[in-house]
């Protein structure tokens, strides 16, 4: 009885590597008609977007003029910079902001120790009061 | 001739001495060599923290930003004449760089670890370093039996 099941499962394969063959043979010879249910090739539609930082989003260049939009990455109690961790920019645009708060800062445009009372209730771009790890501010 | 971006700040004064410090200011410019493109006012502010300049504590200010193009070699002596007039508070010389854009790389520096270039290039210099912190002990060195705990 094994004897006669394991002859047919051969048979069996051997037709279907046969047929495979034949599929094989016919489509390099009729190239003329492209088959309807082909894949056809182009971009992954799926692809998720590439998280950008506020700043890239919105193609703001930080400047030290502007600053009202540096407030927004002080600290209100203690006058300084928030880290990259708790603003959420890219590096590259972390430390133009922080380069530009010290020239204003230096230039008497932006204080050292503390927020500008009218800037108090600007709209925050971040929560620094849910911090991922403690932090001094 | 590159531009620079001249921010100054005036003590409190009345407006005919403003005007005249102001032609004061350009005129140095204009006899290094350079020219103004724009003069903006920014108002009098008070200061958010007093300063102090030639004996004198100001708590207040004319902000003025001139944006200005002069030979390289003339902003050391544009900055030394400025430092003499008693009349401004502060001054200080920025050059316009033009900023190219480049792409947010924020996704690749919110990666775990592992999947950071940066750390892996950290890595790959470690295993080309010379390990000084493990001590291995020396089977030859003239015990017959491994002193340490196993």
């Amino acid at each position: 009885m094994k004897m006669a099941l394991f002859k047919s499962f051969f048979a069996r394969q051997m037709l279907s590597t046969h047929q495979a063959v034949l599929s094989t043979i016919r489509t390099q010879s009729s190239n003329l008609k492209p088959d309807p249910d082909a894949p056809v090739e182009m971009e992954n539609p799926f692809k998720k977007e590439l998280k950008q930082c506020i700043l890239c989003k919105l193609n703001i260049d930080p400047d030290y003029k502007n600053y009202r939009l540096l407030s927004q990455f002080q600290s209100p109690y203690t006058g300084r910079i928030y880290p990259r961790h708790i603003t959420g920019l890219c590096k590259r645009k972390q430390m133009q902001v922080e380069q530009e708060i010290t020239k204003a800062q230096d230039l008497a445009y932006m204080p050292y120790t503390y927020k500008h009372k009218i800037f108090l209730k600007d709209p925050k771009l971040f929560d620094p009061e849910n911090p991922v790890r403690s932090h001094r501010f | 001739m590159p531009t620079y971006e001249l921010a100054l700040l005036l003590r409190n004064m009345p407006k005919p001495e403003l005007k005249t410090s102001l032609k004061r200011i350009s005129h140095a410019i204009f006899d290094c060599g350079g020219i103004i493109r724009n003069i903006e006012n920014l108002g009098f502010r008070p200061m958010p923290y007093k300063s102090t300049a030639h004996g004198m504590t100001h708590k207040e200010a004319n902000y003025f930003i001139f944006k200005i193009d002069t030979p390289t070699k003339a902003v050391i002596d544009l900055k030394e004449e400025y430092k003499r007039d008693v009349d401004i508070v502060r001054q200080r010389f920025f050059k316009i760089k033009e900023e190219e854009r480049k792409a947010c790389t924020l996704e690749e520096e919110l990666l775990p670890p592992a999947y950071r270039e940066d750390v892996q290039k950290m890595i790959q210099i470690g295993k080309t370093q010379v390990n000084r912190f493990t001590y291995k002990f020396k089977y030859n060195s003239g015990l017959d039996y491994y002193p340490f705990q196993k």
